[in-house]
């Protein structure tokens, strides 16, 4: 029977020790026989003379967790930042195998669950990535899992309380994952170019950068913790500050809409850089705004009698749809 | 806390365009620059040293605070504490800047802002909600925030 404590010590996967930064070792041996092994070298004659533990149990005792900060973790669980399902549901116990009601809340890719809401610590947390969300067997009704299918990957059970609860359980953990959202996002701005085309004599909301990095990420009562989006026809509001924000030409009133794109004010010089390595993640406002630039450009090619078309338009009253007017652009 | 650590692991050895050996200075008093390969999955920052297959540790990337520090660094910090502050230098001006954009672009808040601001516009222009066609409208984390109300598109100015 032998007892080790170390520091900074590592099994590779043959459970070779690998002893790295190694500040003390204490080796216990079952005739409490104590030495202190400073370096990597005497470790490993200590073991061998004292033909003591397996390797195999070394690994055991000296599996180094990753790192994980617990503090920041849950912290995001208990910020203001929406979340996206909360509730209580039945958890079947990771050793014991009876279930236990857990509050659990979703936030992105993340399952919080603890005993109770107003709990301040946390029971635990599971990443949701790379999982699918199932119906399964079990002793309990409404009854779901998360799987991880790739072997030494582990299955949670859950149970809700009702069918809709399940349901609504099993929808949300669905779509948790990051891919998801992605997907969505760029879907979206697709459809806002795809709508800037179509509609290209709306103005457009000035659009600033969401003010991701800086203090609102911990001055929840900051209203700019949510970019000010205004209501059509207001300038961008001045809560957002920081180094990294993007203005679209700023428009004070519908009519401004009239006026030649070449007098809109510059945008700021100030970019979040948009090089991103191209495809996956978005250039999302950097693309969504340079091809209103380029159709910017275009529309002030072939817009000038369109845009009195549309000034007599609005005198006469918008009348039925394309009555009398035609576009001088084809938008197919 | 208990977190399902290998399941982390798993994640952290998807595929990743944002992979790269940088220097890496660790948050504590006296902690000093090494050089970690530094991999970016979805919101998630892991740090391996070099040549190992598991990672040391990994970095959640919400409510966190990216900054540049010089031309070639950057920094990411939590909770604003200077202990919980992690450098990153990086090879090059251009090579930083692509890291901290792809950094601030990976959160759920940013893309939830982002999709926010698309929903609102492109009802505002088309008079339709694009989240209704996938049957996601009331999900409480796509709504918008602050009283704006979805308008219908105004034809009155044509």
């Amino acid at each position: 029977m032998w007892y080790r404590t170390f520091s900074q010590v590592k099994v590779n996967q043959n459970d070779e020790m690998i002893p790295e930064f190694m500040s003390q070792l204490l080796v216990l041996s079952c005739r409490d026989v104590a030495r202190v092994v400073k370096d990597a070298t005497a470790l490993k004659t200590v073991c061998e003379l004292l033909m003591a533990v397996p390797l195999v149990q070394v690994k055991a005792a000296c599996d180094v967790e990753m790192k994980f900060d617990e503090k920041v973790i849950s912290y995001f669980e208990s910020c203001t930042s929406p979340v996206d399902k909360e509730g209580y549901l039945s958890k079947k116990g990771e050793i014991k195998t009876s279930y236990h009601k857990r509050w659990c809340v979703l936030k992105g890719n993340l399952l919080f669950y603890k005993d109770r809401p107003a709990d301040r610590d946390l029971t635990g947390v599971i990443v949701l990535e790379g999982c699918t969300v199932q119906l399964c067997e079990s002793e309990e009704q409404f009854a779901f899992s998360l799987v991880w299918s790739d072997p030494g990957l582990r299955t949670y059970k859950f149970a809700a309380e009702d069918q809709a609860s399940q349901e609504s359980w099993i929808k949300a953990l669905l779509s948790a994952n990051h891919n998801y959202l992605t997907l969505l996002v760029m879907d979206l701005e697709k459809k806002y170019r795809d709508a800037l085309v179509e509609f290209p004599n709306e103005p457009t909301n000035p659009f600033t950068m969401p003010n991701f990095n800086t203090a609102e990420a911990f001055q929840g009562a900051q209203s700019s913790a949510v970019p000010s989006f205004p209501a059509a026809g207001v300038a961008a509001g001045a809560g957002l500050s920081s180094n990294q924000m993007l203005q679209a030409p700023t428009l004070s009133s519908r009519s401004a809409n009239k006026r030649s794109p070449k007098l809109w004010p510059k945008r700021s010089a100030n970019v979040v850089p948009v090089n991103t390595p191209a495809a996956a993640v978005g250039e999302w406002l950097g693309v969504c705004l340079s091809t209103k630039d380029e159709f910017i450009q275009l529309h002030e090619d072939f817009g000038k009698e369109v845009k009195e078309l549309i000034a007599d338009w609005s005198k006469r009253g918008r009348g039925e749809e394309a009555a009398g007017v035609e576009n001088l652009i084809d938008f197919g | 806390m208990r977190f399902n650590e290998k399941e982390l692991v798993s994640l952290s050895r998807q595929p990743s365009e944002m992979a790269a050996e940088l220097g890496m200075r660790g948050p504590k008093k006296g902690d000093v620059v090494k050089k970690r390969l530094v991999k970016l999955v979805v919101n998630f920052l892991f740090y391996f040293r070099t040549d190992e297959e598991e990672p040391i540790g990994a970095l959640l990337l919400e409510q966190c605070r990216v900054e540049r520090e010089d031309s070639q660094s950057f920094s990411i910090a939590f909770l604003d504490e200077a202990e919980r502050k992690y450098l990153f230098e990086c090879d090059s001006e251009e090579q930083c800047g692509e890291w901290v954009d792809s950094i601030v672009k990976a959160s759920y808040e940013f893309m939830r802002k982002n999709l926010i601001f698309y929903r609102t516009e492109i009802h505002r222009l088309t008079g339709k909600d694009p989240l209704e066609q996938y049957g996601i409208s009331d999900e409480t984390r796509f709504q918008v925030n602050n009283g704006l109300q979805l308008t219908p598109r105004d034809t009155c100015s044509l």
